[in-house]
């Protein structure tokens, strides 16, 4: 039987802290070949992203083919991986120090633009935080675009896999995905992705990201489970959406849009509008993301006056047990 | 033998995975229009030298996921005639050997058809020699025991530019195989 | 039997959740500006009230005379700040004049307050170090506040939350005097002294302060003291990890707090020493002498754990599940309203 793990993320509840990132970060990603990549990255919304610009190329065409893609620049793009001056910086004890700085030359990197955002101050500025990993498609463009068949996706679990072995460094893939979450490694000449963390969900644990998350804002769990999280949140009550849906791959990484506080007008006065654009939302999350921010609005509400609501309880994660529902939740606990 | 043979570039449509065949329709020329090709053999086994016009040599690419390394290959058939665009088949497999620049040993590689080419460790004697100099590769395949080639006699090659972003069955390759 | 609080000092990362989480609960009011029931400081600093440490005498007094001790002066708090919401309007913003803080009392630009010297700490370059202190009420088995009020109006309830009774409160501030965390705040709108309540109406429901519910980094462990069943019994009596905050002082806290680790020191030839860069001396002084026994414990279970042995210590303070962070008496309201 055909499963498939997802994710849903709460966005309200993001605060870029980047935990997510570094717990990815340290399991999995500290090769030399790979410094320059990050499986899991956050991201200031509205801004150019990371890779820059990820979200101008890619998907899939009306016919379901793949669009053509480019590779990523490691300068302009990605942005290489920092090199720090800590030989003057740790190793010379004559003469004045200098502070710990990256050297000079970086262009671009993760999160470059943080808490830059978009709007006139004060009226309308506004930014939020799109943590970003592999999305570990329903149709994904990277097993399309290899030549050698060697990207899988599971039949149990639906989690997308390069078999590294197979692998011979064309870099379709990397081309291919419109979310640019497949790294090429230069070193290895093999490309890699977020694994969704198999070895820990083979034993019942959530992946690094979603259970370091200090502000509990992930859920994983089967989309067919009725009683686990995912199910509920994006078929039951309809408040997590993809991104960039309208890519064609059936992204299986979910998020709840971020509400946002009223804008002001030029009087200062309150508009009774969000400062986040609806207009903005819809270009990252398609048109559904209208009534998923008028679900949560009325639940909110529901919420204000007292009321109980199961929405707004389960994305509070007031039982944070409850935001993983997991195949085999072994007793074994594992961070 | 000596000669020097016009490559062309495989038809992007076969290419397997759908990706390719459409993303890479455009792409009809292949990166090097021609090669010399010098076969020699002897009782120490075969020696195949291949020389090609590359402007822009890629020997190294550890620092850069945007650059594909250039890169050659021999094949021949296990079964003659067996189908050489289409990399042979499960029951007429090739075999041969693959150089990469920025490697010091080749791989032996053994294909069944598109996109089925498994690399391994070249066995004990098989080497290159390989010497970029004015624009132009120059690589001398040395192969004690090319049990393929001395079997069937024939003989395909290709070579990848990667400055040309060449890779995979994006390559230039002999238009059939060659009979030696 | 008490309710008790432990603060694993390794796992704050300064956020500030808490603080924001305490002050929307329960201290928005107008007076209250300048009242923080809970806060996060950086440490080591002179902390804020700045320098509370030494506004009530040493070691050893309060059990002969109680501690008599001084209120914070205005430039020791900061005072209340405001801030011109005004100038934010269209065509009155000016981005040379961002928004920044005016005292209520004096209208001058205030040069103190909570966390004024964020992530400053101490050490030299490249050895320096730093680390957060999350404060409240210590909810003292021997309240210096109650002692010190003339009216009685400070009562210690048999589930240990120490209150200020307000009805009956004067504004005499001798308790602001006499706490030596000075975790007493005047509300000059009401003319009485406030203070944390540990979340009383929350706990009585079976929730934890909203402090410990809301924390980020998961670094807070509540409950009954004495309750074998609590974490903050595990913490403090079973394991002995988590220590009070300047317990000379007498009062006997109730809030323990498991002191930090810190990252390698460097030689001057760029080689690491090995050497926590947090001077021992230093905890020493926030959590007296036994400080040197429980960083010994906390390295030798952190050791276990990296060559994959089982430490029951560190699976305790890693909260694997949450939830369990806090073991209250009523359990058939746990999960709600956190």
């Amino acid at each position: 039987m055909n499963r498939q793990l997802a994710m849903v993320l709460d966005l309200n509840k993001c605060l870029g802290c980047q935990t997510c990132t570094v717990a990815c970060k340290k399991l999995w990603n500290q090769d030399q070949g790979t410094d320059y990549a990050y499986w899991n990255n956050v991201e200031t919304a509205p801004g150019k992203g990371f890779p820059r610009l990820w979200q101008e190329t890619g998907g899939r065409n009306a016919d379901g083919s793949v669009k053509r893609g480019e590779i990523p620049s490691l300068d302009a793009d990605y942005g290489r991986a920092w090199k720090f001056n800590h030989d003057k910086t740790f190793f010379k004890s004559n003469g004045p120090r200098e502070w710990l700085k990256p050297e000079s030359g970086t262009q671009w990197g993760p999160n470059w633009d943080e808490d830059h955002g978009a709007g006139a101050y004060p009226q309308e500025n506004h930014y939020f935080y799109l943590p970003r990993l592999c999305n570990h498609c329903t149709h994904p463009a990277c097993l399309d675009a290899c030549p050698r068949g060697a990207i899988e996706k599971r039949s149990d679990n639906g989690i997308v896999l390069v078999n590294q072995d197979q692998c011979h460094g064309y870099r379709f893939c990397v081309e291919a995905c419109p979310y640019k979450k497949v790294y090429f490694d230069p070193k290895r000449q093999v490309s890699t992705k977020c694994i969704f963390c198999l070895p820990r969900i083979e034993e019942g644990v959530a992946p690094a990201c979603a259970r370091q998350c200090p502000g509990r804002l992930r859920f994983v769990g089967f989309l067919d489970d009725p009683a686990g999280p995912i199910h509920k949140l994006v078929n039951e009550y309809k408040v997590a959406i993809p991104l960039h849906p309208e890519f064609g791959t059936g992204p299986n990484v979910y998020y709840v849009p971020p509400l946002s506080p009223e804008g002001i007008d030029d009087e200062g006065r309150p508009t009774g509008k969000p400062r986040i654009p609806p207009a903005y939302l819809e270009s990252l999350f398609g048109p559904a993301v209208h009534d998923a921010m008028a679900r949560l609005a009325a639940e909110r509400e529901k919420t204000t006056r007292g009321e109980g609501s199961a929405v707004m309880d389960l994305l509070i994660a007031y039982d944070w047990s409850k935001n993983f529902a997991l195949d085999d939740a072994r007793t074994r606990e594992v961070i | 033998m000596k000669t020097t043979v016009t490559l062309i570039a495989p038809p992007t449509a076969m290419q397997p995975g759908g990706y390719i065949a459409t993303a890479y329709a455009d792409r009809s020329q292949p990166g090097t229009s021609r090669a010399d090709l010098e076969v020699q053999e002897s009782t120490a086994g075969w020696t195949v030298a291949l020389r090609w016009r590359a402007p822009q040599a890629v020997i190294d690419a550890t620092d850069n996921p945007r650059q594909f390394i250039d890169g050659a290959a021999l094949f021949a058939p296990t079964v003659k005639d067996a189908p050489w665009i289409s990399m042979g088949t499960p029951d007429m497999p090739l075999e041969g050997v693959l150089w990469r620049a920025d490697r010091a040993q080749p791989w032996r590689v053994s294909a069944q058809g598109l996109g089925s080419v498994q690399r391994a460790e070249a066995p004990a004697g098989w080497t290159t020699a390989a010497r970029y100099a004015n624009g132009t590769w120059q690589l001398t395949f040395t192969l004690p025991a090319f049990a393929a080639l001395t079997v069937t006699r024939q003989l395909g090659f290709a070579v990848w530019q990667g400055a040309q972003s060449e890779r995979a069955g994006l390559k230039s390759v002999t238009p059939g195989w060659i009979n030696l | 039997m008490g309710f008790s609080m432990v603060i694993d000092l390794n796992k704050c990362i300064g956020c500030q959740t808490c603080t924001v989480a305490c002050k929307r609960q329960w201290t928005s009011n107008e007076g209250q500006e300048a009242t923080w029931f809970n806060h996060v400081e950086t440490k080591p600093g002179r902390g804020w009230p700045r320098d509370f440490h030494d506004m009530t005498p040493p070691a050893g007094v309060y059990a002969q005379q109680g501690l008599k001790g001084r209120i914070p002066m205005l430039a020791e708090s900061g005072g209340r700040w405001q801030f011109d919401l005004e100038s934010l309007k269209p065509g009155r913003y000016d981005p040379q004049k961002p928004l920044a803080p005016k005292t209520a009392e004096k209208g001058n630009a205030p040069d103190w307050g909570p966390n004024w010297e964020e992530d400053e700490g101490g050490g030299v370059f490249p050895n320096s170090y730093f680390f957060y202190l999350p404060r409240l009420c210590n909810h003292c088995e021997e309240p210096a506040c109650k002692k010190a009020c003339p009216r009685n109006a400070i009562t210690k309830r048999d589930d240990g939350i120490v209150l200020v009774d307000e009805p009956n409160c004067r504004g005499y501030r001798f308790c602001v005097e006499a706490c030596p965390y000075k975790k007493l705040y005047f509300n000059p709108q009401l003319g009485i002294s406030q203070k944390c309540i540990m979340c009383f109406p929350r706990v009585e429901k079976g929730l934890p302060p909203a402090c410990v519910g809301s924390c980020a980094g998961r670094a807070r462990h509540f409950g009954l003291l004495e309750d074998p069943e609590s974490p903050t019994h595990r913490l403090v009596k079973k394991f002995g990890i988590a220590l009070p905050l300047y317990a000379e002082k007498g009062t006997q806290p109730n809030v323990f707090y498991v002191p930090p680790f810190s990252a390698t020191g460097f030689n001057a030839d760029g080689t690491p020493n090995g050497q926590q860069r947090i001077p021992m001396d230093y905890l020493k002084e926030l959590f007296g002498e036994e400080v040197e026994q429980v960083m010994a414990t906390l390295n030798a279970e952190r050791a276990k754990k990296a060559r994959g042995e089982p430490s029951e210590i560190m699976d305790e303070l890693i909260r694997y599940t949450f939830n369990e962070a806090w073991k209250l008496p009523a359990e058939e309201e746990f999960g709600k309203h956190v």
